[in-house]
């Protein structure tokens, strides 16, 4: 059977692999790939094969000395205590091991016996401890020493195979207790009553025999002291002794100290598995339900573009009433306002202002918070300009949320344009808010460097240029990843069609790339406009009033690339067929 | 009121849909009936409006879909097989939405008879993921009515409904048809079909194969003993690889 399970989780991974490597025949793959390869190599690859001479080389002071070792290994054991404790008050009350639903649905009627379902889930397991272990090794290696890269690896194994091993045996230890009538609380109840023992009666040993902490002068040394004695006498020393041996090949200074530590590790893993695999306890049922609910959360996590969703859509209010007749796209945006959440609604956003408005002013003018608000100006005009730039990526209620509904908004009424529009009109809405908001403030907080600073007048001016250009600025802003995501929707796209791994990785940063170009070619007229009509005015109405009015014409400018780019986006829409990307 | 001349859809050199002709007249009901893969819905994406032909024309009563798609849309309605909603908008909001996206002025009073019909009226503030598969259809179908529409596609209708919610569609098709809709109607239950098409066009690999109404196609099988759609799909498709039936 065992053979068997071999054969479905090799194969399963090749054929992921192999789908993988086909999918690059196509060049966006491709080049996605390439860049994504190269990024990782980068990243990961050249840290994790010249880590070990980087820390053999420096060394980190105190490591090597037994002491610090022996703290270090005290710490380690008593962390993977308190993780394997937390399994057993906060873990769920029945044992479900979670396989996915073709797994259920193949493995559970088939002649496979509970404990060969139990081996099939610890061989998987290895699958996800090997990747964990590759991301431990380099990043722990940064900032530890010790044998080579490969022992290092070997350690993790330990430590994560035991920490497997134990959920699983604490799940069944649970199921069972209660199948004896042991209810949770109960059993909560009991682990914190023994953990409060033993922590009660290690203070009260401390106390007798540590001397009394000196309050304001507690150094780093002093910490590791008491940390220390803490974990090293008492009862706790015994405790920690199976846990210390699981952390010890991990941190073995060298290879002969590896091989020693490592004969104890691979005893206590023997035992856990011999734990795990002599309960006797039914999973299958708990198992269905808790393979549903990981599908279920694997389509809402794809769904969301690999952000787990905060969890199941509430009710929204409206953000006005829609009247039925009237410009369709107005409906468009209406939804996606919606689709925003209640912090986008105008009455929240009349709050804040009305709230922080007023408040900016008072503190002006209070001699005692004048000072602080000059320092609040800089960072809120922070704030505002890292908003046209952060902004588009976190406002996402336009195409990028509406992509799988594609189909249904082709079947309106409505032209490529207007569908286009009103996606877009929400986050430009919102952002332009945000950033008004932000702009008011930074004109009613007073400048830094006192008299110095920028004058009221100037910061009016600056504030009402930018305020002028905001919308068009986020419009064309914007417009960048909605065209990406009609252009290329397979590098977008949910569900079984989304692309995953490396190239998904290249492919973001061609598109971070192509984002930053494209929008630094759309801002090429603008800025030409606004320097040409700025020198020009100034000649005439000084230095400050020319702003706004430059800022008007740069309105212009980009309210006129704004149209053209919605002809166009409108144009992709209308051509766009999600069907053609099924395959890749 | 539904025209289509040499519709001809290509993806690459793979041919998705050839030359495909029909027309259906208001108060008919077509279904369309095919293999897997015979391009049924590449077909009905593309009289919708949903993905541009590669060749070829639909008309919409009157309106050609590929010049002038905004009136055409106007009088269309797309139900696919899988209910597609917002999962933000309420049931309510979504057929505000709806209605403000068809200029439904008066969608009030035509949503509460619909939702009564449909039997979600009390589900009004509702959000699509608190509603079972059935509900979710039914409001699609509320949303996709609210217009009136005059010609209306359905792809696969009957997918997931129970048999009460069967019939309810198969009277709402029928009923549609007799306020003078045209309909067209892909799926792969024939026995269903029989009983609301008037007409059936059958497809295979992209090309029409056999076109009438229901009495025209089993009078042209009726020498080889065929009584019914399903038999009719089974030499007109099967060839000589389909299986014998088995007598009960």
């Amino acid at each position: 059977m065992i053979g068997t399970f071999f054969f479905l989780v090799f194969h399963s991974w090749k054929n992921r692999l192999l789908m993988r490597v086909r999918r690059l025949k196509q060049p966006k793959y491709l080049v996605g790939g390439i860049f994504g390869g190269l990024y990782f190599c980068w990243v990961y690859g050249v840290q994790f094969f010249s880590g070990t001479r980087h820390f053999r080389g420096s060394g980190i002071p105190g490591i090597s000395s037994p002491e610090m070792a022996a703290w270090v290994e005290t710490i380690g054991a008593a962390v993977l205590a308190l993780m394997a404790l937390t399994t057993w008050i906060f873990g769920n009350d029945r044992a479900a091991l979670v396989f996915s639903e073709a797994e259920v649905a193949f493995l559970f009627p088939a002649p496979v016996s509970r404990r060969n379902l139990i081996h099939f889930k610890l061989l998987k397991a290895q699958l996800a401890i090997l990747l964990m272990i590759f991301f431990l090794t380099i990043f722990f290696g940064r900032i530890q020493g010790g044998a080579s890269a490969w022992a290092r690896a070997l350690g993790w194994w330990v430590v994560l195979c035991a920490l497997t091993l134990h959920g699983l045996g604490a799940s069944f230890a649970r199921s069972a207790l209660l199948d004896r009538g042991f209810s949770s609380w109960k059993r909560r109840l009991l682990i914190l009553f023994l953990l409060v023992a033993v922590v009660g009666s290690t203070a009260w040993w401390e106390m007798q025999s540590l001397p009394p902490i000196k309050a304001g002068s507690l150094s780093l040394e002093d910490v590791k002291l008491y940390t220390g004695r803490i974990l090293d006498s008492g009862p706790l020393p015994y405790l920690l002794f199976p846990f210390r041996l699981l952390v010890r090949p991990r941190l073995a200074p060298d290879i002969p100290g590896f091989l020693l530590a490592l004969g104890p590790a691979l005893g206590i893993l023997f035992l856990l598995y011999l734990w795990v695999i002599k309960s006797n306890v039914a999973f299958e049922e708990a198992s269905v339900d808790a393979s549903r609910q990981m599908a279920d959360r694997v389509a809402a996590f794809r769904a969301n573009r690999g952000r787990m969703p905060s969890g199941p859509a509430k009710k929204k209010r409206a953000p006005f009433e829609l009247r039925p007749v009237g410009f369709p796209l107005v409906g468009v945006f209406w939804k996606n306002l919606i689709g925003a959440g209640q912090i986008f609604t105008l009455r929240f956003w009349v709050i804040i202002a009305a709230m922080t408005i007023p408040a900016g002013i008072a503190m002006t003018a209070t001699v005692k918070t004048a000072g602080v608000a000059a320092l609040l100006q800089p960072f809120v005009l922070m704030l505002v300009g890292l908003s046209f730039v952060v902004g588009p990526q976190l406002v996402r209620q336009d195409f990028r949320r509406d992509l799988p509904m594609a189909d249904v908004l082709k079947t309106y009424p409505l032209r490529g344009w207007q569908v286009a529009l009103g996606e877009l009109l929400a986050p430009v809405v919102i952002l332009t808010g945000v950033q008004w908001l932000g702009l008011i403030l930074c004109a009613c907080l007073p400048a830094p460097f006192g008299e110095h600073g920028i004058s009221f007048l100037t910061r009016c001016a600056f504030a009402l240029g930018l305020a002028v250009i905001a919308p068009g600025l986020n419009f064309v802003t914007l417009m960048i990843p909605n065209a990406a995501v009609l252009l290329f929707p397979g590098w977008f796209q949910t569900g079984k069609d989304a692309t995953q791994g490396i190239e998904a990785t290249g492919q973001r940063i061609i598109f971070s790339i192509g984002q930053m170009l494209a929008l630094a070619i759309a801002l090429v007229p603008a800025v030409a406009v606004f320097a040409a009509a700025y020198f020009l005015l100034r000649l005439v109405l000084g230095p400050i009033l020319p702003v706004p009015i430059a800022a008007a014409l740069v309105a212009v400018v980009l309210g006129v690339e704004a149209w053209f780019g919605l002809q166009w986006l409108g144009r992709v829409f209308e051509r766009l067929d999600l069907s053609l990307e099924s395959g890749a | 009121m539904i025209e289509v001349v040499g519709l001809t859809k290509l993806y690459g050199d793979f041919v998705a849909v050839s030359e495909l002709s029909l027309a259906v007249q208001p108060g008919q009901v077509l279904g369309l009936v095919g293999p897997n893969g015979a391009g049924k819905t590449t077909s009905l994406r593309c009289l919708a409006g949903i993905i541009p032909p590669t060749r070829g024309s639909v008309r919409i009563c009157g309106h050609d879909l590929q010049t002038d798609p905004i009136p055409a849309k106007q009088q269309l309605a797309f139900f696919t097989d899988e209910p597609r909603l917002f999962e933000y908008l309420t049931v309510e909001q979504h057929l505000a939405f709806t209605a403000r996206i068809y200029q439904v002025a008066n969608y009030r009073d035509l949503a509460r008879p619909l939702l009564e019909e449909l039997e979600i009226a009390d589900k009004a503030d509702k959000l699509p993921g608190e509603l079972s598969r059935g509900m979710k259809q039914k409001l699609v179908i509320a949303c996709g009515l609210l217009h009136s529409p005059r010609v209306i596609f359905f792809d696969e209708p009957l997918t997931g409904l129970d048999p009460i919610g069967i019939r309810r569609m198969k009277d709402s098709i029928l009923k549609r048809a007799r306020d003078g809709a045209a309909i067209i109607i892909s799926s792969h239950l024939l026995h269903l079909l029989e009983e609301v098409c008037s007409h059936v066009l059958m497809v295979k690999n992209g090309r029409k194969i056999l076109a009438g109404t229901l009495d025209e196609i089993r009078n042209k099988y009726a020498e080889l003993g065929v009584m019914n759609l399903e038999e009719v799909f089974v030499h007109a498709t099967g060839g000589a690889d389909v299986p014998p039936r088995l007598n009960s």
